[in-house]
């Protein structure tokens, strides 16, 4: 699994890919989808995928790849070896969301939630695999959310192909965990090697990125900027990190911040029924500027 | 504030000022002095052809660098003693100077429709307008 380009510029999402086995544009394959790092406040999330021929699943099985999450990093490490000495019948991609477009996702104007992008991405991979010539006719997916919805939409998607999505497909279907091994491997390596793009003295104790691992918390109060907050290894989009920002950090308005009650009223402005039937103050005919200087926000000033 | 208050731009500074760049965020950050621009911000530009990245506080800023009109020089000032009552009069002096600056758009495209850009023709429209009309 070869890295570099997404450590070269870890700002933006990248894709890895294993070469696509000759056996797999011919039989017809199964393939299982999984994700690794959807949890943590810091890191990128990683989606796998990996495939086989069906009349191989047996071959797969036999390598004894287990759900991702009941291994150690050693065991994944072997097991992603494995399954990599077996490029003859087993095709593997990764879809490495970088914590940068995680955050500037979440945080658009025109909000793109988790769900949506986890939805996105594994799209996009099974896409892939077809525009590559795999002859998909079997997909396994793990899932987090409502498993029926879901299903409903990859089939629509993708005709001629029979979806599976359900929870703790992972622990069910060795296609499965094997996409989960590719995932987290990849999520482990880019955690462990994270060059910061920033120009930090910063330390790598910061755990396991989860927002209740107490080493995670340490680092993530050890480390904020009161103007910038964070650097981009952290996802803005947490709560964890915003509860924190807005505590500790300087704030920051956006204009499209929600704002309520009067003051948002004062900004559309929106008057009172009342104030219409009020007097007008005698004093209160200031000249407004012309158009041309409130479109550019140009003002006469006259002390500082 | 006093009428009778003066307040004093010492110019003498300006030739021992710094040039420091400068950047236009789309935000208000209730913030008014040192920040760290050099190593969480400068470091993370991603300058890809004609275009300019970056994220601020974990939203997508989209920038492009600008001149400031010909024959106009940016100042940064600064007041190194606060004055304590409204009366007494304050001094500023140069901190740094600068001839362009960088505008970012919140997740937009910079375009010549954006407000700093079209502020930066008013110069040339006053002088045309208030100019002496020859014959």
């Amino acid at each position: 699994m070869d890295l570099t380009k997404f450590d070269e510029d870890n700002s933006k999402s990248c894709r890895v890919v294993s070469a696509i086995p000759e056996v797999c544009k011919t039989t017809d394959c199964c393939l299982g989808i999984d994700e690794a790092g959807r949890g943590p406040v810091l890191g990128p999330m990683v989606y796998g995928i990996c495939f086989c021929p069906i009349s191989m699943k047996k071959d797969l099985e036999n390598l004894k790849v287990a759900d991702s999450k009941t291994l150690s990093e050693d065991e994944r490490e072997k097991l992603f070896a494995k399954l990599s000495e077996a490029n003859s019948y087993i095709g593997w991609a990764i879809q490495i969301l970088s914590p940068n477009s995680i955050s500037t996702s979440m945080l658009q104007r025109a909000k793109y939630n988790l769900n949506a992008i986890s939805h996105d991405t594994a799209i996009g991979l099974v896409q892939y695999a077809l525009d590559c010539g795999v002859q998909l006719k079997e997909v396994f997916v793990d899932t987090v959310g409502p498993a029926e919805k879901y299903q409903e939409k990859l089939s629509k998607i993708f005709p001629g192909v029979d979806v599976t999505v359900k929870a703790k497909a992972d622990a069910l279907f060795p296609v499965v965990s094997a996409a989960s091994i590719c995932a987290k491997v990849a999520r482990d390596r880019v955690v462990k090697s994270w060059t910061f793009i920033e120009d930090l003295d910063v330390d790598a104790e910061y755990g396991s990125g989860y927002p209740n691992d107490p080493k995670t918390k340490e680092w993530l109060a050890k480390y904020m900027d009161p103007v910038f907050g964070y650097p981009q290894f952290v996802r803005f989009s947490w709560s964890t990190a915003q509860s924190i920002l807005d505590s500790k950090a300087v704030p920051v308005h956006w204009d499209d911040d929600e704002e309520n009650g009067e003051k948002a009223a004062a900004k559309q402005n929106c008057h009172s029924m009342l104030s219409y039937f009020a007097r007008k103050k005698s004093g209160d005919t200031k000249r407004e500027p012309h158009r041309y200087f409130t479109e550019r926000k140009l003002e006469t000033v006259s002390s500082l | 504030m006093s009428e009778s208050r003066v307040t004093t731009l010492k110019l003498s500074t300006l030739s021992q000022a710094e040039k420091h760049p400068v950047h236009f965020l789309p935000c208000e950050i209730e913030h008014n002095r040192e920040a760290n621009v050099d190593r969480y911000f400068t470091p993370a530009i991603n300058k890809n052809k004609n275009e300019m990245t970056v994220s601020f506080r974990g939203r997508a800023l989209k920038g492009q660098e600008i001149n400031l009109p010909q024959g106009y020089t940016g100042l940064v000032l600064k007041e190194d003693h606060r004055p304590i009552s409204d009366e007494e009069d304050r001094t500023l002096r140069v901190k740094s100077t600068f001839n362009s600056l960088t505008y970012w758009n919140l997740e937009t495209q910079p375009t010549t429709d954006d407000t700093i850009v079209m502020a930066m023709n008013w110069p040339d429209i006053a002088a045309a307008i208030h100019g002496a009309v020859e014959d």
